[in-house]
């Protein structure tokens, strides 16, 4: 339950500073997206606006402990799909900032850093695999809208 | 859950199935409050969603067209420097505020002026600015802007040269960078009339073109700086090969 809630504070952390940096700068995010050469140009921008939203959104879900199993399995495919990003850019032989965390795609001697974001994607991952495993954690807002038919409403009828 | 056994089935007297009617009237309760905050859930996830990605696009402004293009520039956002006939021909993407491009120009910088000026060369210089995030006070685009104002002011050899000295002077990643007054004096050393840069560089008034420049420069899947191309062909290799390469096109 309690390690339940540090997954849920450090991966919703993450998310959150991870995306709303790319919110600030939507030029950046897009170029980011253009930078890793795997989608068409036709929805670059799409999911350069997109995607800062939903990792907000999940993050905003993972910190809260609000449908925590569903944000939980967003966010680890959110990672995995970063993870195969890194690695294709990697063995392509393309240097440039992961735009994990903002940024423009665009960088000097990236290439040194592919594996350490590879590991902290993979950790962060990890975690999230858990949350979607034990979604049942302290302090989650899941907790406050399944108690009360527990509680108040089974007890008066006295039964199970 | 949706049995046809509805608690509003025939009343029944017997307590044992009253009290089943009744729990079973709970779980329905109970699941279809469920349904309800399911639905709701993903409903006020996905407005914020498209909330926040509506107020993205609105903040992005690379997709506006200048208003103010400096004299000379190509379609390319470059400005080229040296005669138009020579060659090799060199193209350069930087940054001002990119270490690497700053450790290629301590190379290249001077014997590729020698070479612009004797018409040995003509480069295109690509300045963008994507690394306002490694500055306190925005040095790139400011220099960027600031590059020109000075070629539009005072043409390429003066964007020449101011170029050289904010290269020679750049500021440490993540600090202060020189203000405004710094950038004039600068532009004033490399040639240009004060009175003609002072409110472009305060102003700021090619900012925008300078986010179309690096606009540009990612829809020419050119993911880094420093990125140069000899004669249309991209040089591969680290910066030493880089730099090699430019003073052996030169030489």
């Amino acid at each position: 339950m309690w390690f339940g809630l540090l997954a849920r504070l450090i991966t919703g952390g993450v998310w959150i500073v991870a995306g709303g940096l790319k919110l600030l700068d939507p030029a950046a995010s897009v170029r980011a997206v253009r930078a890793y050469q795997l989608l068409p140009e036709a929805i670059v921008p799409a999911v350069g606006y997109a995607l800062p939203a939903v990792e907000v959104a999940v993050g905003l879900l993972l910190i809260l402990g609000l449908f925590t199993r569903a944000a939980a399995i967003a966010s680890a495919i959110l990672f995995a799909l970063f993870i195969v990003g890194i690695i294709s850019v990697w063995v392509r032989g393309i240097s440039i900032d992961c735009g994990c965390f903002g940024g423009g795609g665009a960088k000097e001697d990236a290439i040194k850093d592919y594996p350490w974001e590879i590991a902290r994607d993979l950790g962060l991952m990890a975690l999230s695999g858990w949350l979607a495993w034990m979604p049942r954690t302290a302090l989650a807002v899941d907790n406050l809208l399944s108690k009360p038919h527990h509680t108040s409403e089974e007890m008066l009828h006295g039964q199970r | 859950m949706a049995s046809a056994k509805g608690p509003k089935k025939g009343p029944k007297y017997s307590d044992r199935s009253a009290q089943a009617a009744a729990l079973l009237a709970e779980q329905q309760k109970l699941e279809s409050r469920r349904r309800m905050t399911a639905i709701g859930g993903v409903v006020a996830v996905l407005a914020l969603i498209v909330g926040l990605t509506w107020w993205s696009i609105s903040r992005d402004s690379s997709g506006e067209v200048a208003q103010q293009v400096p004299a000379g520039a190509t379609s390319d956002f470059g400005v080229v420097v040296g005669d138009a006939g020579a060659t090799p021909n060199i193209v350069i993407y930087e940054d001002f505020q990119c270490p690497i491009c700053r450790d290629l120009e301590s190379v290249i910088g001077e014997p590729l002026r020698q070479a612009l000026d004797a018409g040995n060369a003509q480069a295109e210089f690509r300045v963008v600015s994507f690394l306002d995030r490694a500055s306190e006070n925005e040095f790139s685009s400011r220099a960027a802007n600031a590059a020109a104002a000075v070629n539009d002011a005072a043409g390429p050899d003066a964007f020449k040269q101011f170029h050289d000295l904010v290269f020679a002077n750049q500021p440490e990643e993540g600090t202060a960078g020189p203000d405004d007054e710094q950038l004039i004096e600068w532009a004033v050393e490399a040639g240009a009339t004060e009175a003609d840069v002072r409110g472009p560089i305060e102003e700021q008034v090619f900012g925008q073109w300078v986010v179309n420049a690096t606009d540009a420069m990612s829809k020419n899947d050119v993911t880094g700086t420093p990125t140069v191309f000899i004669d249309g062909e991209l040089v591969e290799g680290d910066i030493q090969a880089i730099a090699e390469a430019v003073l052996a096109a030169i030489e």
